[in-house]
């Protein structure tokens, strides 16, 4: 978990290779939403914007677009899971 | 019981693993076996790579052995799920499943095995044979099939980028 006023995001597989990194701290200072936070995503990752379809998981849960994010959450972004 | 080890497995140890925990009670084992196969139409594969959310894996397919065992009768699961460099034909993922009667034993595998598809954070890379990697893509089909289980949206809402 981040500390102080961020959060860790995690980037996993074609997201992870789009991005460049595998996670980081990204400094929030108060708590948001995801469908609030995404646009900060897509400002600071811009070649992410053609991919259909991201998903988000916030504390290791899947996320919908109202799920809460506050600081210290671990945020992941990804696409559809394809395993089995 | 999850598991998520780069390691193949042994399926019958591990249905006797199963049998062993639900022995005396349960009637009926079903058990669910699946194979690296070639995800690219009309190119050859050579090998597959798992990427995974350690942790969240786990979590998610224990959620939904839980939710199978509040619908369904049954005793007790077992699920395996491999990560890392695959062969075409190698042992994937393993799902089993002990029960008192075999009809809710053979529901509650499949359902786990229909939703570990599209919750459980896993993601497959393909390497072909001429050295093009890709990401094998959600099949509709998948997404499909887990919701015919009315177990919610399968995997959060898809979140649309803004147009740029």
């Amino acid at each position: 978990m981040a500390r102080g006023s961020a959060i860790k995001v995690l980037y996993f597989a074609q997201v992870a290779e789009i991005v460049g990194l595998r996670e980081e701290d990204w400094a929030l200072p108060a708590a948001t939403t995801v469908a609030q936070w995404l646009p900060e995503l897509e400002a600071r990752y811009p070649q992410l914007a053609p991919m259909a379809r991201l998903q988000l998981a916030v504390n290791q849960t899947h996320a919908t677009p109202d799920s809460p994010i506050q600081p210290g959450d671990e945020v992941a972004v990804f696409e559809p899971v394809t395993g089995g | 019981m999850v598991i998520v080890q780069a390691d193949d497995f042994d399926a019958s140890a591990l249905n006797a693993r199963l049998r062993e925990r639900t022995a005396g009670q349960a009637g009926a084992i079903v058990s669910f076996t699946g194979y690296v196969r070639d995800y690219a139409e009309n190119e050859a594969t050579t090998s597959l790579y798992l990427e995974h959310y350690p942790g969240m894996c786990e979590r998610e397919i224990t959620q939904l052995c839980e939710q199978a065992a509040t619908r369904w009768d049954i005793l007790d699961s077992l699920v395996v799920h491999r990560v890392g460099e695959l062969g075409l034909g190698e042992q994937i993922v393993f799902v089993a499943v002990a029960g008192v009667h075999r009809g809710q034993a053979f529901q509650a595998c499949e359902f786990i095995i229909d939703a570990l598809k599209t919750r459980a954070p896993f993601w497959k890379r393909e390497t072909l044979d001429d050295g093009r990697r890709f990401w094998v893509q959600q099949a509709g089909a998948d997404a499909r099939k887990t919701a015919s289980w009315a177990v919610g949206t399968p995997v959060g809402t898809p979140v649309e980028p803004s147009p740029s």
